[in-house]
C-alpha cells in the first residue's frame, strides 16, 4: 500500500489544477519546440507535408484515377480528411512510443505519467489548428461558402480529441508489453488511412456492401462525415452521429485510461 | 512530531520472467502466447520498516544489489510495493534521475524551465527561482547555448541546480556525491543540510560510510533486500566499515592500484614458520608488502574463510584509527593472536590493504593464502574455545568432570 498525505487544505489543491495547466502546457510547447529546433523551415513544416500529399492526391487520384468524381471541391474535401486523421494518425503513433521513449520522465516521483498522452494529443490539436489557415484559403478558392453551422466545430475538435485520447491510453501501454506495437500500428494507421472517406466518397456506388456496413459502424467515419458536414457542406451533422461518437468517447477514455493506469504500475519496472 | 515517511514491513517482490518471453506481439502470437508468466521470483525488499521526522536524516548503507535503489523507487512512489506500506507526508523532491525531461536540442534556459516545471513547481515558481538556479549551477554564460554544447559535468550541474530548488518536504537523495567536482558537491552538501534545517526530511543512499556517519540521524544498513541494521549512524556506519573489505571478493579481476602490493602472507609459530597450528594456539600472521612510493597512513585487513567462503574471523586496522606509516619498498605488519579457538579445518587467509577512508584498495587477495588448524575432535563445529563440564552435585556445589569417577557418597 502507498500512500501520499498532502496537507489538504483549499489553496493547496487550487496549485495542483494550476500545476497540471502549467506542467501540460509546458510539455507542449517543449514537444513543438524541439520538433522545429533543427529544421529550417520551422513551423512551416506542419502545412507542407498535407499540403504536398494533397498535390500527390489532387493528381493522382482526381486527374489519373478519376477518384474524385461527383465529389462537390474536390481539393477541400480531400485536405480536410488529410488534416483531421493526420492529428488522429500521428498523435496516436507517437503515444504509442510514449511510456518506452520518456524513461527519465517516468522515473519521476511526483510525475502524473497519465499527462503523457494529453501531450501527444494537444500538440497534435496544435498542429491542426495551425493548418487551419490553409484550409480557409483553399476552401475560399474552392468557393466553399460558411454557415453559422461552422459553430460545431469546437465540438468536433473535443470530440476527436476524447476519442484520440482513448485510443492512446491502452496503445501506450500496450507498447510497454510488446515493442513492436508501435510498428504494427503504423501499418494498421496507414491501412486505415486508405480505408476511410478521406480522398473518396463513401457514398459511391462502386464500394462493396462489406465496406459500407465497416463504415457505418465507425466513429472515425461518423467524426470525418460531420466536420465535413459543417465544413463543406454547411450543414447540420447527423445528430444521431454525434450523440454515438459522445457516447463512445465516454465509454472508451474511462475504460483506455484504467486499462493505462492498471499497467502503469508496472512501467518503471519493465522500460 | 509527526513522521514525514513511516515505511513498515516493506517488501517487493520481482519477477524473474523467461528468457524466452516474447518482447513483441509478432513473437507472442507466434509462440501461443506461452511463456507470459514469470517463472521465478525474488524479493528486493523484505521487511524493511523506519521513519523519518522532519529535519532528520536517514542514510542507507549496502552493497551493491542490497536493495537500496529499489527502496528510494519504492519511497518515491514510481514502484508499487508488494508488502506492507508506505506514507510520505508532503511534497516530495527526488535526486534520482538528475535531469529529467531535458533536451539537447533546447538551451540551458528552456531545459531548466522545462525540468523545473516537471520536478514540481508552477511556472511562476519556476521562472520565479530561475535566476537562483542559474546562479547555483554557475553556468550563467552558457545558458542560452543548446544543451547538446554542454559537458556531462556542466549538465548534471544545471540538472542539480534545477532538483535542489524545488523544496520538497521529503528529499530522496541517490549518491549524489559521485557528480561534479569537489567544489560543487560541498555546495550541493550545503543546500541539502539547509533543505533538512528547514525541515525537509531527507533519506541519502550513499556508499560512503563516513558521509553517513557525520550527516545522518539514523542510517539502515541492507544486505540483500534485508535490514542488516537500522539505528544510530556512528555504530552502524563503524561495523559497515569493518565489513567493506569482504566486498572485494564478489570482484573476481583484481584491478587494484599496486600502489601498495601484498608480496606474500605466512603464519609463524612459536617455533618459526608454518602451514597450520593446533587450535588454540597463538600465532602470528605476518604480511609482507613492497610499497612504490611513501604513504602517511593506510589500513590493512585480513580475514580468515572456509573452503564455503564464510568468513569465520575478519579484522583491520581501521577500527582503531592507528597510524600506519608506510615507507617505501618493503615492509612487513603483523597480527598477532594470542589464541586462536577455532575448529579444525583447512582456512584461507585473505588480506588487502585501503586507504586511510577505505575508498581506495590498493591490493586485495581473496584465500590466496592456505592455513590448516588441527583439532582432532573435528566436529561440526566453528568455535573451539578453551571449556570444561560440570556436574551440579547433591544441588549445592559445581564439581568439574574429569575422567576419574566422582564419589557418589560423602
Amino acid at each position: 500500500m502507498y500512500q501520499r498525505i498532502q496537507s489538504q487544505n483549499q489553496k493547496i489543491s487550487n496549485r495542483q489544477i494550476i500545476y497540471y495547466c502549467d506542467l501540460l502546457w509546458c510539455l507542449v510547447v517543449r514537444e513543438l519546440k524541439i520538433l522545429y529546433k533543427r529544421s529550417l523551415l520551422g513551423i512551416a513544416w506542419t502545412l507542407l507535408n498535407p499540403l504536398l500529399q494533397l498535390l500527390v492526391f489532387s493528381v493522382i487520384f482526381q486527374q489519373v484515377l478519376k477518384a474524385g468524381s461527383g465529389i462537390n471541391h474536390y481539393v477541400s474535401y480531400a485536405f480536410s480528411g488529410l488534416l483531421i486523421w493526420g492529428w488522429t494518425q500521428s498523435a496516436l503513433f507517437q503515444a504509442t512510443g510514449l511510456i518506452t521513449g520518456n524513461r527519465p520522465l517516468i522515473r519521476q516521483p511526483t510525475f502524473p505519467v497519465p499527462i503523457l498522452p494529453i501531450v501527444t494529443v494537444t500538440t497534435g490539436l496544435i498542429h491542426f489548428l495551425l493548418a487551419l489557415p490553409a484550409l480557409a484559403i483553399i476552401m475560399a478558392v474552392d468557393n466553399v461558402t460558411l454557415t453559422w453551422n461552422i459553430l460545431l466545430f469546437p465540438v468536433l475538435l473535443a470530440l476527436q480529441f476524447i476519442l484520440t485520447l482513448s485510443l492512446a491510453y491502452p496503445l501506450a501501454a500496450l507498447n510497454v508489453t510488446f515493442r513492436d506495437t508501435q510498428h504494427t500500428l503504423g501499418v494498421i494507421l496507414q491501412l486505415l488511412f486508405y480505408l476511410l472517406p478521406i480522398f473518396y466518397t463513401i457514398h459511391d456506388r462502386n464500394i462493396p456492401q462489406w465496406l459500407q456496413t465497416f463504415y457505418a459502424w465507425n466513429p472515425l467515419v461518423i467524426l470525418i462525415e460531420s466536420y465535413r458536414a459543417i465544413l463543406l457542406d454547411g450543414t447540420f451533422p447527423n445528430w444521431s452521429g454525434l450523440f454515438t461518437l459522445a457516447v463512445i468517447g465516454g465509454l472508451l477514455l474511462p475504460i483506455g485510461y484504467q486499462i493505462f493506469q492498471h499497467q502503469s504500475e508496472r512501467f518503471v519496472e519493465e522500460v | 512530531m509527526k513522521p514525514a515517511i513511516i515505511v513498515e514491513k516493506l517488501g517487493k517482490r520481482y519477477s524473474r520472467t523467461s528468457t524466452q518471453r516474447p518482447r513483441t506481439f509478432m513473437e507472442a502470437a507466434l509462440q501461443g502466447f506461452r511463456n507470459m508468466k514469470p517463472e521465478a521470483e525474488f524479493w528486493a525488499l523484505q521487511d524493511v520498516s523506519f521513519s523519518i521526522a522532519p529535519g532528520q536524516m536517514l542514510g542507507v548503507l549496502g552493497h551493491n544489489g542490497a536493495g537500496k535503489s529499489t527502496l528510494l523507487q519504492v519511497v518515491s512512489g514510481i514502484v508499487r510495493p508488494d508488502r506492507g506500506s508506505v506514507q510520505v507526508a508532503g511534497r516530495m523532491g527526488a535526486l534520482l534521475d538528475i535531469g529529467a525531461g531535458f533536451h539537447p536540442d533546447l538551451t540551458g534556459r528552456e531545459n531548466v524551465l522545462i525540468s523545473a516545471v516537471v520536478g514540481g513547481l508552477t511556472s511562476r515558481e519556476a521562472k520565479a527561482k530561475f535566476d537562483s538556479i542559474v546562479a547555483f549551477s554557475e553556468l550563467e554564460a552558457f545558458i542560452d547555448n543548446p544543451l547538446r554544447t554542454y559537458s556531462t559535468g556542466m549538465q548534471m550541474r544545471l540538472g542539480f541546480a534545477v532538483a535542489i530548488h524545488t523544496v520538497p518536504d521529503v528529499l530522496l537523495v541517490d549518491e549524489f556525491l559521485s557528480v561534479g567536482d569537489l567544489a560543487f558537491q560541498s555546495k550541493c552538501l550545503d543546500r541539502i543540510m539547509q533543505l533538512k534545517n528547514n525541515g525537509c526530511a531527507i533519506v541519502l543512499i550513499s556508499h560512503n560510510a563516513d558521509q553517513v556517519r557525520t550527516l545522518c540521524d539514523q542510517a539502515l544498513w541492507l544486505q540483500q533486500g534485508k535490514t542488516k541494521a537500522y539505528g544510530d549512524p556512528e555504530m552502524i556506519a563503524t561495523r559497515y566499515i569493518g565489513n567493506m573489505d569482504l566486498k572485494a571478493q564478489g570482484q573476481a579481476l583484481h584491478n587494484y592500484s599496486q600502489e601498495i602490493r601484498i608480496e606474500d602472507v605466512y603464519a609463524i609459530r612459536d617455533d618459526g614458520p608454518a602451514r597450520s597450528i593446533d587450535s588454540g594456539a597463538s600465532v602470528r600472521f605476518v604480511i609482507r608488502y613492497q610499497a612504490e612510493q611513501i604513504f602517511q597512513n593506510a589500513i590493512f585487513s585480513l580475514n580468515l574463510s572456509d573452503e564455503d567462503g564464510q568468513v569465520v574471523f575478519n579484522t583491520s586496522t581501521g577500527g582503531q584509527k592507528y597510524n600506519i606509516p608506510i615507507w617505501e619498498g618493503i615492509g612487513e605488519i603483523a597480527l598477532v593472536i594470542d589464541r586462536l579457538d577455532l575448529s579444525g579445518k583447512q582456512y584461507y587467509i585473505s588480506v588487502g590493504v585501503h586507504s586511510p577512508d577505505w575508498s581506495k584498495i590498493y591490493d586485495y587477495q581473496w584465500q590466496r593464502y592456505p592455513f590448516a588448524i588441527h583439532w582432532t575432535p573435528n566436529k561440526d563445529s566453528i568455535l573451539n574455545p578453551p571449556r570444561r563440564w560440570e556436574i551440579m552435585a547433591k544441588g549445592d556445589r559445581w564439581i568439574p568432570l574429569t575422567t576419574e569417577a566422582i564419589q557418589l557418597s560423602e
